[in-house]
């Protein structure tokens, strides 16, 4: 089976015409920018709430968008046609998480312009945020997969919102419950501790560990992708 | 050449048998219909679609089967279902723009636009389309993807007639390409629109119903009518000094009696004429032979081999091509009839054409 960037390129056009017209999905895109915009003006002083955006662009606009995708086709019945159709599901998916990635990195770059979040070494930074947006597109599809309507995904999506975005929170608490130490292990505290890192001079090879750790989250999440997908197509 | 082979397939569920063993075949340039009931459309269709095994028989397409490849399987078939999806956000356009990238074709989208008569409302979201006119997105997506084989599950239900139009010329216009064309329903008239080979499947098995064929009934009915004419006279002489005018029917146990003009049409399935009335069916127990014989003089007109019309209560006679047609009676169902083309010469005649 050869993958056709045309069949792919075609998916995602057809996807992002159709979320431009997707108010429910497309509105919630927009708010970690309004958010952003916010704090911007407020005046941001610490990297940890630059990330609190970050992460929730992530949930909202990665996971979420990858995640409503996928469930609409679902819920509209269209799923059967692509399926029956020469595309092959790594095209539909490809086509699909570029329309997430690529949403994703904007909202991003528009978002760190908005609160002047200025990294000291962008290189490091770009390769870690990239990681994580491939983190979150996973996530996204494994929850797409398990759920079968709009409705679904968005209520499916909220604790993941509240573990993502706010849950590097909880590591403030881990002296008094040593069992939020674990807490410190999720990927958005280790890009966190990253970043942190990287502001006080540190270049690629001191955050190594931390790349590791995002990246064995990356991997475990595209393995459980693999086994929902294969669980799901038995139906 | 056959493209659509079935060899021996058969499907119990549970206790009961959805239908015994049949053979068919579907070649290049052959249009056929499938006359069968709502369940075993749907189990067939799923046996096509694979979502049912294919356990006794064999189902191929071209020569793929769907447990061997099924890539190779689904690009010889277009299915057009009843549940097909449809991007309801996005223009006829967007759609026509997504299909031709998808299936990478070569037809242009004003060809597809013009032959699904699309044109005008190119620019219109599907969700403010109406349901016919959405039918006729999804036939368009056919189109795009030219496989070797068709499918339709109930093409023209509860569509308009242009769309009725658009769909006969469409299965016309691939059948002359030589693609291979097999029609799902459950409406007689309208598998006797599409095609002159229609099969009935049902528990009892796969029978080609004779249709038309308008040489062949032409020898037939002669014979027919001298035997009945004897009836007739026999008949007329009981019947004259009562005048009896009502037309029995079967209901249970009971006998329900009709005036002529109640009746809307008949119609012969398998041998038993049914009588519909107001969009309710009765059983007769006559034949359509002693039907059409009484009944002429109300102004009734065997228009088909097995269907026979009320005239009064036609509204239109709608042509299709030029030897295809339908009469669509004026009553609240808007119920559509096959007209033969011998027969469309004799009702020109009656109703004073040339």
């Amino acid at each position: 089976m050869i993958f056709s960037v045309k069949r792919t390129m075609a998916i995602f056009q057809k996807d992002y015409k159709d979320i431009l017209k997707n108010y429910f999905v497309s509105s919630s895109v927009l708010m970690p920018l309004v958010l952003a915009a916010l704090y911007g003006r407020m005046g941001v002083e610490t990297v940890n709430e630059h990330y609190l955006i970050f992460n929730m662009t992530f949930c909202l606009v990665a996971a979420y968008v990858q995640c409503s995708l996928i469930a609409e086709e679902k819920e509209k019945n269209t799923l059967r046609g692509l399926m029956l159709s020469p595309a092959s599901t790594l095209e539909i998916l490809g086509g699909k998480s570029l329309l997430s990635f690529i949403g994703t990195i904007l909202v991003i770059v528009i978002s760190a312009f908005l609160t002047e979040y200025k990294p000291e070494n962008i290189l490091v930074i770009s390769i870690a945020i990239v990681l994580s947006t491939v983190f979150y597109i996973g996530l996204g599809t494994v929850l797409g997969l398990m759920t079968k309507s709009v409705m679904e995904a968005s209520v499916v999506i909220l604790p993941f919102i509240g573990i993502f975005s706010f849950g590097s929170m909880l590591t403030y608490f881990a002296d008094k419950f040593p069992i939020l130490k674990a807490a410190e292990y999720m990927p958005n505290s280790q890009l966190i501790n990253l970043a942190n890192q990287v502001q006080t001079g540190a270049g690629l090879l001191d955050v190594w560990f931390n790349f590791a750790i995002i990246l064995a989250w990356v991997a475990v999440i595209y393995v459980i992708v693999v086994i929902v997908y294969r669980k799901r197509m038995m139906d | 050449m056959s493209i659509l082979k079935i060899n021996d397939l058969e499907k119990h569920e549970e206790h009961s048998l959805v239908f015994p063993a049949f053979s068919l075949e579907v070649s290049e340039h052959e249009v056929i219909a499938i006359h069968s009931s709502t369940n075993v459309r749907a189990i067939l269709v799923k046996l096509f679609l694979g979502e049912l095994p294919v356990s006794n028989g064999e189902l191929s397409i071209n020569g793929h089967e769907i447990m061997k490849s099924k890539k190779a399987y689904f690009n010889q078939v277009g299915m057009f279902l009843l549940d097909n999806g449809i991007y309801e956000r996005l223009s006829v356009k967007d759609h026509f723009a997504f299909f031709k990238k998808l299936y990478s074709s070569e037809i242009s989208m004003d060809d597809a636009l013009r032959m699904t008569q699309l044109e005008p409302k190119r620019n219109i979201r599907v969700s403010k389309l109406t349901a016919s006119e959405k039918r006729r997105v999804h036939f368009g997506r056919l189109l795009f993807q030219d496989p070797a084989l068709f499918i339709f599950e109930e093409p023209d239900q509860n569509t308009d007639l242009e769309t009725k139009r658009v769909f006969l010329k469409l299965v016309r216009k691939l059948s002359e390409r030589g693609k291979g064309v097999l029609v799902l329903t459950g409406n007689m008239e309208s598998a006797l629109s599409v095609t002159d080979k229609v099969c009935r499947l049902d528990e009892t098995g796969l029978h080609v119903l004779d249709v038309v064929s308008d040489e062949e009934t032409t020898d037939a009915l002669p014979k027919e009518e001298h035997k009945s004419e004897d009836q007739i006279i026999e008949e007329e002489i009981i019947i004259q000094p009562v005048r009896f005018e009502k037309i029995p029917t079967k209901v249970n146990d009971k006998i329900v009696l009709f005036d002529p003009p109640e009746i809307d049409y008949i119609e012969s399935n398998e041998g038993q004429s049914n009588i519909y009335i107001k969009g309710e069916m009765y059983p007769s127990v006559f034949t359509m032979t002693e039907l059409e014989n009484r009944l002429h003089p109300y102004g009734f007109f065997r228009c088909h081999r097995s269907y026979i019309v009320n005239l009064q209560k036609v509204r239109e006679v709608v042509t299709w091509t030029r030897n295809s047609f339908t009469l669509v009676l004026g009553d609240a169902k808007k119920s559509s009839i096959p007209l033969s083309k011998t027969k469309m010469a004799e009702l020109k005649g009656m109703l004073g054409l040339k």
